[in-house]
């Protein structure tokens, strides 16, 4: 595990996550831990495709930079505090400019355009980490976030919460989007 | 053959291991805690078919304390949390406890699929359009609420638990005080 950098009290990590085997960026902070884990567009194409989406939609999400993502309270029971965030806060700096996190609110409009079946949608809206949500001790979610951005595309990210109402931020630096690997039998 | 016991329990010891070590480090692991919600309220009645085939309506429910589970079969922390249910709703039998597990979206045929992996005896309830989570405050799933006796929602737990702790059970056992 490398520590590229602390930002306030955040201590900031990357490596290699055990379970998925692909690089991850990890924010801890005073009751607050966050991990995007890079999550490969060909994953991304059999969970929707299984799901019920076209090849194309299929394509569209695994084509918009898609990490396995998971934030939790982990605030002690001895100073519990309640987290909350918004991913409309969270800043993504790529190639000179700034854009926002592609949110479940985003693709409804989308998806009431290329209508694909509801159970697909069903999945897709509940596979995404909710746009606000506020965690109390030992809450947690595990989802998709998806930045809209090329395979392979490094990003910086910064991340904003509040912890008992005090607003707090750091910046995930050289996030890279996973890049669009195609294994084939002779490969592995 | 004593050795062969003692390789079998150092085997089933480090598999033991392998599986908490490996849950830790992807950052499974979970606090056990259930959380008073600041607003308790009336929990919106429903009518479900279960996996099973038969029909479940919540109200029937009233005077049991009711641990209602919103999931998806391709939801990770859905599927960690699952044994311990079946482990804590094993524990109260007898208790005015129920578990209901409402899953979202998908079809009976996936949910009996998933039971063949992960084979759980309490009511797999079936919200293919997904009408009911809507009617709940639920934003992610795993989203878990617990309805005390009057039918009122005292507790929520976003994210997976070990539900057969004495942790999780404690309060749900002081709801039935009277």
């Amino acid at each position: 595990m490398l520590l590229l950098a602390a930002s306030a009290a955040a201590v900031i990590n990357t490596g290699t996550d055990a379970e998925a085997d692909l690089p991850y960026w990890e924010v801890v902070e005073n009751g607050v831990s966050l991990r995007l884990v890079q999550r490969l567009p060909d994953q991304t194409r059999g969970f929707f495709q299984a799901r019920g989406f076209s090849i194309a939609d299929s394509e569209l999400i695994a084509q918009s930079c898609v990490f396995q993502t998971v934030f939790k309270n982990i605030s002690p029971p001895s100073d519990p505090g309640v987290i909350e965030y918004s991913l409309d806060e969270w800043v993504v700096h790529a190639a000179g400019a700034q854009r926002r996190v592609k949110t479940r609110e985003d693709w409804n409009k989308e998806w009431a355009v290329r209508r694909p079946p509801q159970a697909a949608q069903l999945a897709f809206e509940w596979s995404l980490i909710p746009t606000r949500q506020v965690y109390r001790p030992g809450d947690y979610n595990w989802g998709l976030t998806l930045y809209n951005l090329a395979p392979g595309k490094p990003f910086d990210l910064d991340v904003v919460w509040r912890h008992g109402g005090e607003r707090h931020s750091t910046r995930l630096k050289g996030v890279v989007c996973a890049p669009d690997v195609h294994v084939s039998p002779a490969t592995q | 053959m004593k050795t062969l016991i003692r390789v079998s329990i150092r085997c089933t010891i480090l598999a033991s291991w392998l599986v908490l070590c490996a849950a830790q480090a992807a950052g499974y692991e979970t606090a056990q805690t259930l959380s008073p919600l600041p607003k308790p309220f009336a929990a919106p009645d429903f009518t479900l078919q279960g996996e099973d085939g038969k029909t479940y309506r919540l109200s029937d429910y009233r005077g049991k304390v009711v641990v209602l589970n919103f999931w998806a079969t391709w939801c990770p922390p859905c599927r960690y949390e699952m044994p311990s249910m079946e482990r804590a709703h094993k524990k109260v039998q007898g208790e005015q406890i129920v578990l209901l597990a409402i899953n979202v979206g998908e079809s009976d045929d996936k949910v009996f699929e998933f039971t063949g992996q992960y084979p759980v005896t309490f009511p797999l309830l079936l919200d293919l359009d997904g009408a009911i989570i809507r009617k709940y405050p639920v934003i992610g799933l795993p989203t878990t609420f617990v309805i005390d006796p009057h039918g009122v929602v005292t507790h929520r737990a976003i994210g997976s638990r070990e539900w057969d702790d004495e942790r999780m059970l404690a309060p749900l056992r002081r709801l039935l005080k009277p």
